[in-house]
């Protein structure tokens, strides 16, 4: 392969003989190659050769400092979310790396791409307690996908094509490059060329199914009398959703979502029945418990999901389409498996299905659907009295962008009803952190977004507790001109807490109540415009004024200070036992 | 040892692995992560160049939680395979070394028992010591072990399991021939 460039300009008028490039300078090259254009990071000591190279790189490559490198974490997160590419981080030794290990645990557990390419000690240090040496290696281990130390400038090219390669394929996730400043600095002994690396020996994801795996899962699902498709994130992620849509159109079976797969379909599309889990929808999670086939796509069944899993789907037989070996019969045995990619399993799973339309089944959960309007979604959309509900923000601002943003959550009760309330009418729609549940996630994770999706709207709906965990990155948003809209919806209470210590500990309130900064003062201080609706009237034009502004924008809403959110499975119980109220 | 040992089952997981550093590490953090202690741990390079064979002995009373054992394991990027095996599907061995005391005074050693009816060999000979080698499973090397306490032992070290799967199944038909080609 030929080389894409072996010398700088600089290193030709000192050195007579064939100069290679440092290892910094294949770092950028080799980003390049692999059609890297953005990156999320944060300076340092022991990273600061590879700063000093994209110094060079500045018009191919747009850096985006952070303020603290959680946020390039998250931002990396949401990038790589609404982009299906690795979001690529770049930080420093020590504090640097361990700020970021939050971020890479979120998105290992949530599927996401990842990059992270650390900085650390000079190789001849390692191992001695030099100044911000932590063992990154060994503290990223369980909780990335892969990860390698590189020593020598020379294996920078390969290293980086396999972690590319690695975070992207199969079920993705983050891979951890940790760089010692001594392989930064040194020259390489060879030409830099670069391959994208195709396949790993050892590692051999699964996309096309077996199809004698296909043929069990179609002898089940055209033998169903109650069939039940659930959706998790892998559908997205597979980018399947036309599939996904043709397989259910032509079967006539129900889709429900988890909370990361929601907007793999349409929520106004007919087969669409809600999403599962502790706060999901009251016929979604009922109805698992009478369909006779389960058809688990790009899921894990979570226990958020499944409640106690001991008593979940005991009826049912179960097909299981899933990538990763290893979530098969993991919680839940499956009766027929299929290890491959989501969107290559329906492509063959379509033509062995026969047409069918399951109308009566299907109209069993619209009894649930007018018991939950009833007993939740009305009185919380119908307020005149009080203080505005969460739920009347959230669907206002859904009909007034018309279900097309890209929303953006943080973890909490206004997570569970930015999920209840959103009516999401484009795929990969939904931005929030699932599995690991991270408070701080939405900000960051909304600037990635915004990033990544440029023509996109993207609203960030954030709790006030979680919003004090990264608020910092507000500068970041200011400083990179990111329109990303904000809003909190301000309880002054850690309301999701709040409410467990209200239902399940007899209201001992024990340290969830906030007393909390002026957010729109704050917003103001980084630059970036903003004002608090606290009343009913103005909610509607406090909504305009944010979604008509140009620039970025945050606006506070004072909310109902306890206000639970319902339906709910309480933790450990089975999710016939889900409570209205 | 748990209070419920006798529910447990042996099983020898194999695991075959390119060989990097760190990646021991990797391979039993799962285990501890799963509270699941490793009885015997075995790494050596195998038949293949740069392929690394584990062979590690776990106790279990799950055999359903084995399996997501090895699935997990087999999640990781440098694992080439790995099999989870019962006793009776695996050969088996161990070895230990015991050195014995054989100073003035002390019990005579009857190497002719030790060697016909233990299987054991005098390897070396001290001034007033030998090392005395046994391989054998482990019952073998503790009944070997319950023979010769009546001597000083000064010092007893046994090494992990190795094992072989019966099947006439060599690693090479799990994985197809060209990739082998390449640690050739």
């Amino acid at each position: 392969m030929e080389a894409i460039a072996n010398v700088m300009p600089e290193a030709i008028e000192t050195a007579p003989a064939p100069t290679y490039i440092n290892g910094s300078h294949a770092l950028m090259q080799a980003l390049v190659a692999e059609g890297v254009d953005t990156i999320f990071g944060y300076p340092g000591g022991a990273i600061m050769p590879v700063y000093d190279a994209l110094y060079d790189f500045q018009d191919r490559i747009n850096h985006i400092l952070v303020r603290h490198e959680q946020g390039a974490g998250h931002a990396a997160e949401g990038y790589a979310r609404v982009t299906g590419r690795a979001g690529v981080c770049l930080v420093t030794s020590g504090p640097g790396a361990t700020n970021l290990v939050t971020a890479i645990a979120d998105a290992l557990i949530d599927s996401t791409p990842m990059v992270c390419i650390v900085g650390q000690v000079a190789k001849k240090l390692l191992g001695t307690d030099a100044f911000q040496e932590a063992d990154v290696m060994g503290v990223t281990m369980p909780i990335t996908k892969w990860n390698y130390q590189i020593t020598s400038a020379d294996e920078v090219p390969e290293v980086i094509s396999k972690a590319f390669y690695i975070a992207q394929s199969g079920r993705p996730g983050p891979v951890l490059i940790d760089i010692t400043k001594s392989a930064q600095l040194e020259l390489m002994t060879q030409s830099f060329a670069y391959e994208r690396c195709q396949s790993i020996i050892s590692y051999r994801p699964r996309r096309v199914p077996k199809p004698e795996q296909v043929e069990a899962a179609a002898k089940l699902i055209n033998n169903a009398k109650k069939p039940y498709i659930l959706v998790g994130h892998g559908v997205q992620i597979a980018k399947a959703e036309d599939e996904l849509r043709e397989f259910a159109e032509k079967t006539g079976i129900p889709v429900a979502t988890t909370l990361l797969g929601q907007s793999t379909i349409s929520t106004d599309h007919p087969l669409y029945v809600g999403w599962l889990g502790m706060h999901g929808n009251y016929g979604p999670n009922v109805m698992t418990d009478h369909a006779d086939v389960i058809i688990a796509i790009g899921m894990r069944f979570d226990d958020r999901v499944t409640g106690d899993a001991s008593k979940y789907i005991k009826q049912a037989k179960v097909v299981h389409i899933e990538i990763d070996p290893a979530e098969i019969d993991k919680i839940i045995r499956a009766d027929a498996p299929v290890v491959g990619d989501a969107k290559e399993v329906l492509k063959a799973l379509i033509p062995l299905v026969t047409p069918n339309d399951h109308t009566v089944w299907r109209n069993e959960f619209r009894k649930y659907d007018a018991i939950e309007n009833e007993a939740i979604t009305q009185p919380e959309l119908s307020n005149q009295m009080g203080k505005i509900k969460m739920a009347e923000v959230i669907n206002m601002l859904s009909q007034k962008t018309k279900g097309e943003s890209i929303l953006v959550t943080d973890v909490g009760q206004h997570q569970m009803m930015a999920s209840r309330y959103y009516q999401f009418r484009r795929p990969n729609s939904l931005v929030t952190s699932g599995g690991m549940g991270t408070m701080g996630f939405a900000l960051p994770a909304a600037f990635g977004a915004q990033v990544g999706a440029p023509d996109r709207q993207v609203v960030a709906i954030i709790g006030d507790g979680c919003f004090q965990m990264t608020l910092q990155e507000l500068g970041t948003i200011v400083q990179n001109k990111q329109p990303v809209k904000a809003i909190i919806l301000n309880n002054n209470f850690l309301g999701m807490v709040r409410q467990w210590q209200q239902l399940f500990h007899e209201r001992r309130y024990s340290f969830v109540e906030l007393q909390n900064p002026d957010f729109v003062t704050i917003a103001k201080g980084f630059g970036m415009a903003g004002h608090t609706c606290n009343e009913r009237e103005s909610l509607s034009d406090s909504l305009d004024t944010l979604l008509n502004s140009d620039g970025p924008y945050l606006l506070e809403v004072i909310v109902e200070k306890e206000e639970n959110v319902f339906p709910m499975v309480p933790a450990g119980a089975s999710v016939a036992q889900i409570r209205l109220k | 040892m748990t209070p419920n040992d006798h529910n447990m089952t042996t099983y020898t997981i194999c695991i075959f692995t390119e060989n990097t550093i760190g990646l021991l590490n990797r391979i039993t953090i799962i285990f501890t992560r799963r509270r699941i202690n490793i009885e015997s741990l075995t790494v050596s390079e195998t038949e293949r160049k740069g392929v690394s064979r584990f062979t590690i002995v776990i106790k279990h009373e799950s055999r359903e939680e084995v399996e997501k054992l090895v699935r997990q394991i087999r999640k990781i990027v440098e694992v080439l395979a790995v099999f989870g095996y019962l006793n009776d599907e695996i050969v088996f061995n161990e070895i230990a070394l015991f050195k014995v005391s054989t100073g003035l005074g002390s019990k005579p050693l009857d190497v002719e028992t030790i060697n016909q009816q233990y299987k054991a060999w005098v390897v070396y000979w001290g001034l007033d010591y030998v090392i005395i080698e046994k391989t054998g499973n482990d019952t073998e090397i503790f009944e070997f072990f319950n023979y010769i306490k009546r001597h000083e032992i000064l010092e007893f070290v046994r090494s992990g399991r190795v094992a072989v799967g019966k099947t006439e199944k060599g690693l090479v038909e799990y994985l197809p021939e060209a990739d082998w080609a390449y640690y050739m």
